[in-house]
């Protein structure tokens, strides 16, 4: 009785409204329709003309340089271990701002977000600075008489594990209620490490990069890297191709493989869905006065599995309707590569502004670590600042980024499509390139419609 | 140029000292007692702080206002002698976790008292908490949901006036300066019923007329289709849409009108609070009024506490950003933050607080404040405080658009603002 009270009291509070100064103020004014027109046409046309073509581009990686290796192997994970612990440290007995402790900027921000921006453009940095991998070995090494000889069968699960890993991370920062708390994040991110290095320990060193969600995140999104390093013994050779030029000639995806990535895509698109004033419709919330995590978590819980769910239903019919009487059985797994670039661009694309944002918090936050008044980067006080957010200039120029990365994430997936359809020897007609095409120039449409969509906060 | 005739722009830190100066003579005759104080040991504030969640861009400033009033604060000796801590504490804007939140502050982190709240939803899930734990919670809300009687006695607002003062203190400025035959504009739900509803009466009452309500559905996106619902006759147009689409609707009313006649408009500034009033599409405003709780603009008039408290803050004579002229801070409210802040020095001051027995000491003085004079401590303008509603009453600013820039052209009354009690919460126990 006592909560109907207080749930009435608050349906009824009388009370002021905030509005405040966002980009999606700003682009409600911009022409963005034509821009998904645009986009949408171009995809279309490129997945249409492709056909035609009798000869795509050949995969051809150039060496920008070699160059030594700068550190031994090992020591940057060594260093990401204990920079680790120490964030953890921090998150538990530094500000709980948010906003100032680096642990939840780091790992929101500077892993989530920059990270991913990184290794798309870079290869997998993660690799280097995987905190679990040193001290995995290192166990591995010292335990090695007691640990049983074939793992204890996680290999088995193949990407399961990470799928697993993935959705609750996904749930946790999109659904959960207090994500960001340093406290609450640092035991969250200390006892999931702990998991995952006794899980490492016991399996073997090869199981993180498909079991484990970041490793298998970052070397899926590594993939579309335009940009990467080759080992060559003592040396790196740094190597260069168009980005996603390298996805055809990956092995197949798994089913597991295939749920993650199509996770990876839907997760963050629920994020973006979550937040709009459409979503809020659905689900009976006034976006207006948006009532907290707290009162849709149930709701949005269902929303986030059941995005992936029908983003999954979607890109399988699709792959269906192009090869029917069972034929596409076989053929998923390859063609279901084409979406990492999408996957990894609509990332880069969904966070930019954050990252422009909560980036400013973490400069601001290394500036004085310690809150004792510091200027260590020379930024001088009251430096974090959003006014770009709320001019007509600084708000285009942040569509156009996205607009951008999003047309290119498309294009290269259909010419990644086309290339795995051609290698696979399918037949080249129109009809059967029609759901694909329309489903990529749908979800062309979707993100822009996501990135410039009224939303709540 | 000469060099001698460069402008020498005060940095944060004189100020910050001048402000110590200000008020270590203004202080005078206690700082011998502040040096008898017992306990060197810090009075913690909890401050409730929307970090992440929609209010997010609220948060930002009122965490940058809290952060500049307690260093003047502490540089005035603290309270009672003691320095005094801030210890900000993210809310998500969500009312569970805003409980949560309050919970932490007290028992956790040993705060003496919360305060900071702005969003009414947060502040309706978390009084309760804050009753139960038996602590100060001074909220700097605007909502009308303190002096409507629906909390407790330990929740105050002290620093900022409710939205039906604020409201009701418009209708006789629009009605012998603006029109008499009013037509209102407003999202469907609580907040634009409640303009809707207080705002009505309050015309009536100066002899004026709502003619036309027009109720918008807040996922509105376009909103030509319902302007021509507004009456010809109509005299004055209040609006009060808010969210993302405010600047698609200022951008459609203006082509509605076109450069023919058009009805006065008067808005709330809540409606823009935090964006530039000469951003792209708001051309048609030039000439409008808002009500604006804090005049954003440095106004010609402005005494030396305004300076201080904008310098002190970081925002320049427009209401931006000292480091960026394009971040426009919410100015209209964060006042609320900097002016609960020195009240809650003075009532704990009253109280000889020692420690969290004496909590109750400290509602009970506030209760036993009265007046609030402007200056330094209340940058905003003098305020009543009403102990029984636990509810301050203050004056408001009506501003008009001109070149661009919001100009004051009228200050309300104390008493416009005034209405009959609705709770007396000294009556209750704590």
């Amino acid at each position: 009785m006592k909560l109907l009270t207080l749930i009435a009291a608050m349906a009824l509070a009388p009370g002021p409204a905030f509005a405040h100064a966002s980009e999606r103020m700003v682009i409600q004014t911009l022409p963005t329709g034509w821009y998904m027109l645009g986009a949408g046409l171009a995809v279309a046309i490129t997945a249409l003309a492709i056909p035609f073509l009798r000869h795509l581009p050949k995969v051809r990686a150039t060496c920008l340089f070699e160059r030594p290796r700068l550190l031994p192997p090992g020591v940057t994970n060594w260093l990401a271990f204990g920079l680790f612990w120490v964030l953890v440290a921090v998150g538990l007995s530094g500000t709980p701002d948010p906003k100032e402790n680096l642990l939840p900027l780091t790992v929101w921000t500077v892993i989530w977000v920059g990270m991913t921006l990184a290794v798309a453009l870079l290869g997998n940095l993660w690799h280097d600075i995987d905190p679990w991998r040193a001290p995995v070995g290192l166990l591995r090494a010292a335990l090695s008489r007691w640990l049983p000889q074939k793992g204890i069968g996680l290999s088995r699960l193949e990407h399961w594990p990470a799928v697993l890993g993935y959705l609750s991370f996904a749930w946790f920062e999109t659904v959960s209620l207090a994500p960001s708390d340093p406290a609450h994040l640092a035991r969250v991110a200390a006892s999931y490490y702990l998991l995952v290095l006794i899980l490492a320990v016991l399996e073997g060193e090869d199981w993180p990069p498909r079991g484990e969600f970041l490793n298998a995140y970052f070397a899926l999104v590594s993939r579309v890297a335009p940009f990467w390093a080759e080992p060559r013994g003592d040396r790196l050779r740094i190597m260069a191709a168009l980005p996603g030029w390298r996805i055809p000639t990956l092995p197949p995806l798994s089913v597991s493989a295939m749920a993650f990535v199509t996770l990876v895509l839907s997760s963050v698109t629920f994020d973006g869905l979550s937040e709009t004033f459409l979503w809020a419709g659905w689900i009976g919330v006034n976006p207006l006065e948006y009532p907290g995590r707290s009162a849709v978590m149930g709701v949005n819980t269902a929303g986030l599995v059941a995005v992936w769910a029908a983003a999954s239903a979607l890109v399988l019919g699709a792959i269906a309707l192009s090869l029917p009487g069972g034929r596409s059985r076989h053929v998923a797994g390859p063609l279901m590569l084409s979406l990492l670039p999408i996957a990894a661009g609509y990332h880069i694309a969904h966070y930019f502004v954050a990252l422009l944002t909560d980036g400013q918090y973490v400069l601001a936050a290394l500036n004085d670590p310690f809150g004792r008044g510091w200027s260590l980067l020379g930024l001088p006080e009251h430096w974090v600042s959003f006014g770009f957010l709320s001019t007509r200039s600084g708000v285009l120029a942040i569509w156009s980024f996205q607009f951008a990365v999003i047309l290119v994430a498309h294009l290269a997936a259909v010419i990644v499509h086309h290339s795995v359809w051609r290698g696979l020897h399918l037949p080249q007609t129109l009809t059967a390139q029609l759901p694909m095409t329309a489903l990529m120039v749908a979800y062309t449409i979707l993100g822009l419609w996501l990135l410039s969509a009224q939303t709540i906060g | 140029m000469k060099r001698d005739d460069l402008k020498v722009t005060p940095t944060r830190r004189d100020v910050l000292k001048g402000l110590g100066a200000t008020g270590a003579i203004a202080l005078g005759g206690l700082s011998a007692r502040y040096a008898q104080a017992q306990s060197a040991e810090p009075i913690r504030i909890g401050f409730q702080l929307h970090r992440t969640g929609i209010g997010a861009s609220y948060g930002r400033w009122y965490e940058r206002t809290a952060t500049a009033a307690l260093k003047v604060l502490n540089d005035q000796g603290g309270i009672n002698g003691r320095p005094v801590e801030i210890l900000f504490e993210d809310d998500g804007t969500d009312p569970r976790r805003g409980a949560e939140v309050v919970e932490k502050l007290v028992m956790q982190a040993r705060c003496d008292v919360v305060m900071g709240t702005l969003f009414s939803h947060v502040v309706m899930g978390s009084a309760p908490r804050a009753g139960e734990l038996r602590v100060p919670y001074l909220v700097c809300s605007e909502g009308h949901h303190v002096a409507s009687g629906a909390l407790n006695r330990w929740v105050l607002q002290p620093g900022i006036t409710d939205v039906k003062s604020q409201v009701q203190s418009m209708a006789p400025f629009v009605t012998q300066n603006l029109g008499r035959k009013v037509t209102m504009v407003f999202p469907d739900y609580a907040f634009g019923h409640d303009h809707r509803d207080f705002f009505t009466a309050a015309v009536a009452a100066q002899g004026g007329e709502v003619i036309k309500h027009i109720a918008i559905p807040p996922t509105e996106t376009s909103f030509t289709r319902y302007f021509p619902q507004i009456p010809r006759e109509t005299e004055v147009l209040y609006h009060v849409m808010v969210g993302p689409s405010v600047l698609t609707f200022v951008k459609e009313l203006g082509e509605f009108y076109g450069s023919g006649a058009r009805p006065q408009l008067f808005g709330f500034i809540d409606s823009l609070e935090a964006v530039a009033i000469d951003s792209p599409g708001l051309e048609f405003l030039e000439g409008s009024h808002f009500w604006e709780g804090h005049p954003r603009y440095r106004q010609d008039d402005a005494g030396e506490h305004e300076d201080l408290y904008r310098a002190a803050v970081g925002v320049d004579a427009n209401g931006a950003s000292v480091t960026d002229p394009r971040d426009v801070s919410t100015y209209s409210h964060m006042f609320s933050v900097w002016e609960t802040l020195f009240i809650l020095k003075r009532a704990m001051e009253a109280a000889e607080y020692r420690g969290p027995a004496d909590r109750q000491a400290v509602v009970e003085a506030m209760e036993a404040m009265t007046e609030f004079p402007e200056g330094l401590e209340h940058p905003q303008g003098p305020k009543l405080f009403n102990g029984r509603t636990h509810q301050a009453f203050g004056l408001q600013s009506i501003s008009q658009v001109r070149n661009g820039r919001l100009v004051r052209v009228h200050r309300t009354a104390m008493e416009d603002g005034f209405y009959p009690d609705e709770v007396d919460y000294t009556t209750m126990s704590f």
